[in-house]
């Protein structure tokens, strides 16, 4: 394809992107759920109408480039922006509540997934998608509604960090087992070791380094960013970021985790702030084709196919997300009507969950029903995302219809 | 009072103070330079937003509230309220005519036209003395007036007869301390 066509197809990405933003914004939803309708809109998927066909995107090659930059920035500032503080600060209660957010929205998605026939594997991403919450969408609520300056806050913030490291090591260990299994990475077996085990090493190696590179190479990594010149600043940790995580990828190690542990290792340095400055426009560029690429990739077909399990699916976790985070903020020590307002801003999935969605959509991924898990996790996210919007907003109304008494008292 | 800081991840940094009537003062920077200000009356209460400011108005904002945007005043202005009056500081010796006189009784006002506003005695305060606070050797009087009328309490207080003005500048200025000491010697001698 000649390269004036491959222009016109990037200016089109970004024109509907654009659109995509503007009609969430009109009507109060996050972005997320735009980029990806927006996606769906103009895919390969979409059904034909009035025999006309509105595929314009169909070059994918450098969408699939974008998107996957858009993965390694979004965990990259994610890792930046990771606060052992918070962490360590709330430990006893962190842990405790984290256990519970994890363990419970993780049972629930593998039981979610044997029950809709899915195979133990498959079950696992199913378990991935339904239990993390959106970074994203979750933070955006709290600051919308000006929760952010409550105590549930704290809470919430802190259940967000516990799923990010957890979420980070989810997706290198069903990278390696997912991807290293059918030897879609460059490492074969070994002298008769299992490809899923040097995988699963590597992975560790790598993660393990880079837990190092956090805790001992500071002074190295400020070295490396020392420059006057904010171009140059900027390639160095575009090269970094994107150097490390790509070279991950070909040892067949989850880009994602790597790029999220990186960030944190550079989330150490001096330079912290002026990199997320730096960084914030080009994830939140490509994070966007990342959402799109997504929405591209579903055929709206398929969802319409697993729209019962998908409602079925969706019902569950919300409910589940509800009590895990109820439970959560009261383990915090969090009124009752704190900890239900910990609960309603859980529900939200967004990124995280179509971050594991691509992985197990790859075709060296290997499941037998990827793609319909591809496909329900978008669905997924398009519901819970809204649905948490909707709940957070009407919460006060809510409140005082349910827990009418408890309000009064408060 | 305390403050307590935290993160808040792709936000920017949140603050809290506690204020003396038990209520929160909640100050959210964002990475932008927004600053959203809320209070929370109690802990039980939601916090109420009280302002969403762009950067440049935060900080305009917060140094009124620091008393710093208006630190600008020019200096000669500090002096209008008084006019031309300045406040010196007059110490009594032990030899002084006044020892043993009260300020209304030495008619200090009507001889001088300075007015004496408070007495100070090792660590007390008297404000405005009256009539039933000798003076003591070793007091000092904080006295408010005109150059020319400190000059004269000056000579009451040393007890120098008056020969009138031109022989003054020898008596020197006021034996204590001065309010703006410099400004007081140069200006003494170019009234001369």
């Amino acid at each position: 394809m000649a390269p004036t066509d491959l222009l016109f197809e990037a200016g089109v990405v970004f024109a509907v992107l654009a659109v995509g933003g503007a009609v969430a914004d009109r009507y109060d939803q996050p972005v997320i759920p735009g980029y990806i309708v927006a996606g769906v809109v103009v895919g390969p998927n979409v059904p034909q109408v009035f025999s006309y066909s509105f595929v314009l995107v169909e070059t994918r090659e450098f969408i699939d480039l974008l998107a996957e930059l858009g993965i390694v920035f979004l965990l990259f500032c994610i890792g930046l922006e990771f606060n052992l503080d918070r962490l360590a600060a709330g430990r006893d209660r962190l842990l405790g509540a984290g256990a519970i957010d994890v363990g419970i929205n993780g049972a629930v998605g593998v039981a979610c997934g044997f029950a809709l026939g899915f195979s133990g594997l498959e079950s696992l991403f199913l378990a991935g998608i339904v239990a993390v919450s959106s970074s994203a969408l979750v933070t955006e609520t709290l600051v919308d509604l000006g929760w952010i300056a409550d105590p549930e806050s704290e809470t919430i913030l802190g259940l967000l960090v516990f799923e990010d490291v957890a979420v980070a090591v989810y997706l290198s260990v069903v990278t390696a087992v997912a991807v290293g299994g059918t030897g879609g990475g460059d490492v074969g077996s070994i002298a008769g070791v299992d490809a899923v085990w040097v995988t699963l090493a590597l992975s560790v190696g790598v993660l393990g380094a880079l837990v190092a590179l956090s805790v001992w190479g500071t002074p190295l990594l400020d070295r490396y960013l020392r420059t006057d010149s904010n171009e140059q600043f900027l390639v160095r940790v575009v090269a970094a970021a994107v150097g490390v995580a790509g070279l991950a990828l070909v040892l067949g190690v989850s880009e994602a985790a790597v790029a999220f542990f990186l960030g944190t290792a550079f989330g150490t340095t001096e330079h912290a702030q002026r990199i997320e400055r730096a960084i914030t426009s080009e994830r939140d560029l490509y994070a966007a084709v990342f959402f799109f690429a997504i929405g591209l990739e579903t055929d709206p077909a398929l969802v319409a196919d697993v729209l019962e399990p998908l409602a079925a699916l969706a019902a569950v976790t919300a409910a589940s997300k509800l009590v895990s985070g109820y439970w959560g903020g009261r383990m915090y020590g969090l009124s009752e009507r704190r900890s239900r307002r910990v609960a309603v801003a859980m529900v939200p999935r967004g990124e995280f969950s179509l971050v594991i969605a691509a992985l197990a959509a790859r075709p060296d991924a290997g499941l037998a029903n990827g793609d319909t898990i591809a496909a329900l996790a978008v669905g997924y996210v398009l519901v819970t995302g809204v649905l948490g919007t909707v709940l957070a907003d009407s919460s006060e109304g809510l409140e005082r219809r349910f827990f009418a008494a408890s309000a009064d008292e408060g | 009072m305390t403050v307590y800081e935290s993160d808040i991840p792709g936000v920017g940094r949140k603050f809290e103070l506690e204020l003396d009537d038990g209520s929160r003062a909640v100050v959210l920077h964002h990475h932008d330079g927004r600053r959203e200000v809320f209070c929370r009356p109690d802990p039980e209460s939601d916090s109420e937003q009280i302002f969403d400011l762009p950067a440049e108005q935060a900080r305009r904002l917060g140094s009124i509230l620091t008393g710093a945007h208006f630190e600008s005043v020019d200096a000669a202005d500090l002096s209008v309220p008084l006019g031309d009056a300045i406040i010196e500081w007059v110490d009594v010796p032990a030899d002084s005519p006044l020892v043993g006189e009260t300020v209304p009784g030495a008619n200090v006002r009507g001889e001088t036209g300075a007015t004496v506003v408070a007495l100070q005695r090792g660590t007390d305060t008297f404000t405005n003395p009256g009539a039933d606070v000798p003076l003591e050797p070793a007091d000092v009087l904080v006295a408010l007036g005109t150059r020319a009328q400190q000059r004269s309490l000056a000579r009451l207080v040393e007890g120098v007869t008056e020969f009138g003005d031109s022989t003054a500048g020898s008596a020197g200025g006021p034996t204590g301390g001065e309010a703006e000491a410099t400004a007081g010697e140069s200006a003494d001698s170019a009234d001369e």
